[in-house]
């Protein structure tokens, strides 16, 4: 074993030890028994919804946003990059209490969405709001080191060609970065499934409502230990599917043609 | 990358590993650990600040949470002393597992119906699906049990459609009554079922009349947490026997608790 191998133990020993306990103290029985727990399907379906929409969200917006961020050489690029990076550094708590203010009756822009008979906390729509928040520095942060590893001489080339600008984007860049968009949207959606903490305090906790897999299993940890054992069983298994199919998608070991390493 | 000019020790993560462990407290005054319902976060730890005083060297830790939550933790084997609940049914739950020695009641608290500070007013709870957003406890906690046990209890009275329209209303279900009373507090929820002790007049929450003997109270027990410190549970007993004080239970009055009974409950 390589000596670097044996400094990270502890590290790989606390990665793997909780996850082996789960397996372990589960019988395929309640693994059963979670599929059927009341709570799970509502719970599913409400954080399957809003993590593909707050994914949307975030890959219809930050693509541009990474895009600008891995080319530019404009002054602000900085604070916009720090702005971006903000939600990882945030607690969720705090993201969520942040967006109470803005969001909120009394926020920010309560009037303001009260006058336009919009109402957010408590709906769904806050939890795609949260999900979307936390989960962007994700996407935003590997898609801007795609794009920068992106050949620009390859976008000269298309324009000499005879490409408009949007299609060379579209033809040449977005191909060539695509593993790595694509690796980004997969952590940004895990972040997104697994979001908690803002969801908590800005949308609430109502059973098929605003209730996601993550707050389902919390309420039914308080009062039903092995029906919370099930769920989280669950999850961490639909969790390894999810990994495991990621492994698969064409993230690339290779480099394509054009993607400087 | 430049190659590492010292490679790191072993030394560094197993000093952290130390300290980690390490910060468990040594010696020092004795510590007893009260797992108290949300319900009691204003109100213990006066009470404990006078148990402090009255018993030099020993120090009172709380911990406040739903008593659902606590209630599992304690049958996790969590480290508490003295267990407050707002719902006897835990405790009794938790004694029949062995977990807990006594049981003493304490006091009762009213559950009222509280208006958010700007919420329209209600004549009563016939208006309340009149309230755009109503905030209730989980099933799991006493003061969400207690809530539906009143809408239950005034569904006959108001009607099957009334019922309908007040579930419609309710727009989250918090796992504590201090969550639930924050969430009026910010002003994202109109209106809300609390305990009178969480009515602070100076917070501007407003209480709805509601029709008399519908209102259930909850009943506020302690119990000693069986352990092998047979010091922690010599205070614990005196904690217990406190709780039941005069001192203690004036102070628990003013804070909107009613006494259980005018004599102090004998143990059970």
């Amino acid at each position: 074993m390589s000596r670097s191998l044996v400094f990270a133990l502890p590290l790989l020993v606390l990665l793997a030890l909780p996850v082996l306990a789960l397996a372990l103290g589960t019988s395929p029985a309640e693994l059963w028994s979670g599929l059927a727990h009341p709570a799970f399907m509502p719970a599913l379906a409400l954080s399957a919804r809003t993590s593909l929409l707050s994914l949307a969200i975030v890959v219809v917006f930050g693509t541009p946003l990474a895009w600008w961020l891995a080319t530019t050489t404009h002054r602000a690029r900085r604070a916009v990059e720090l702005l971006a990076d903000l939600p990882i550094v945030l607690p969720p708590a705090v993201v969520g209490i942040a967006l109470l203010r803005a969001f909120g009756r009394r926020g920010l822009l309560g009037d303001a969405l009260a006058a336009a008979d919009l109402e957010l906390a408590f709906r769904p729509a806050a939890v795609v709001i949260a999900q979307a928040l936390v989960a962007s520095p994700f996407y935003v942060h590997a898609a801007a080191a795609a794009f920068r590893r992106v050949d620009t001489e390859l976008l000269l080339v298309a324009r000499t060609l005879g490409a408009t600008k949007a299609r060379a984007l579209w033809r040449v860049v977005l191909p060539l970065a695509a593993p790595g968009l694509l690796g980004g949207a997969a952590l940004a959606w895990a972040r997104a499934l697994g979001e908690f903490g803002a969801t908590l305090l800005f949308a609430g906790n109502r059973p098929g409502l605003t209730q996601t897999m993550p707050r389902a299993f919390y309420a039914t940890r308080e009062t039903d230990v092995q029906g919370a054992l099930a769920l989280a069983l669950v999850r961490a298994a639909a969790a390894v599917v999810l990994l495991f199919g990621l492994r698969s998608l064409p993230l690339g070991t290779a480099a394509p043609p054009g993607v400087r390493r | 990358m430049r190659p590492l000019r010292h490679p790191p020790r072993l030394g560094q993560p197993l000093l952290l590993l130390l300290g980690l462990a390490a910060c468990a407290e040594p010696g020092g005054p004795v510590v007893i650990e009260v797992f108290a319902a949300s319900s009691m976060t204003d109100a213990l730890p006066k009470v404990s600040a006078a148990f402090e005083r009255a018993h030099p060297g020993v120090r009172v830790r709380h911990s406040f949470a739903g008593s659902q939550v606590l209630r599992l933790q304690i049958e996790e084997g969590a480290d508490a002393d003295v267990f407050v609940s707002a719902d006897p049914a835990h405790l009794r739950a938790l004694r029949e597992s062995g977990h807990l020695e006594r049981i003493d009641e304490l006091a009762e608290v009213e559950l009222v119906l509280a208006l958010a500070p700007g919420a329209p007013p209600l004549e009563g709870l016939q208006d309340l699906p009149r309230v755009e957003r109503l905030v209730l406890g989980t099933a799991g906690v006493p003061v969400g049990r207690y809530a539906r046990a009143l809408l239950d209890a005034a569904t006959p009275r108001f009607g099957d459609a009334w019922r309908e329209a007040v579930d419609a209303r309710v727009v989250s279900e918090e796992s504590n009554v201090r969550l639930v009373r924050a969430k009026l507090l910010l002003g994202e929820a109109d209106a809300a079922f609390l305990y009178a002790s969480d009515l602070d007049p100076g917070e501007g929450l407003r209480r709805v009349p509601l029709p008399p003997g519908l209102a259930p109270a909850a009943r506020l027990a302690a119990g000693r947490v069986r352990g092998d410190d047979a010091r922690a549970t010599e205070h614990a007993t005196a904690y217990l026997a406190f709780l039941r004080s005069p001192a203690a239970r004036s102070s628990l009055a003013a804070e909107g608790f009613t006494l259980a009974r005018e004599t102090p409950a004998a143990p059970r």
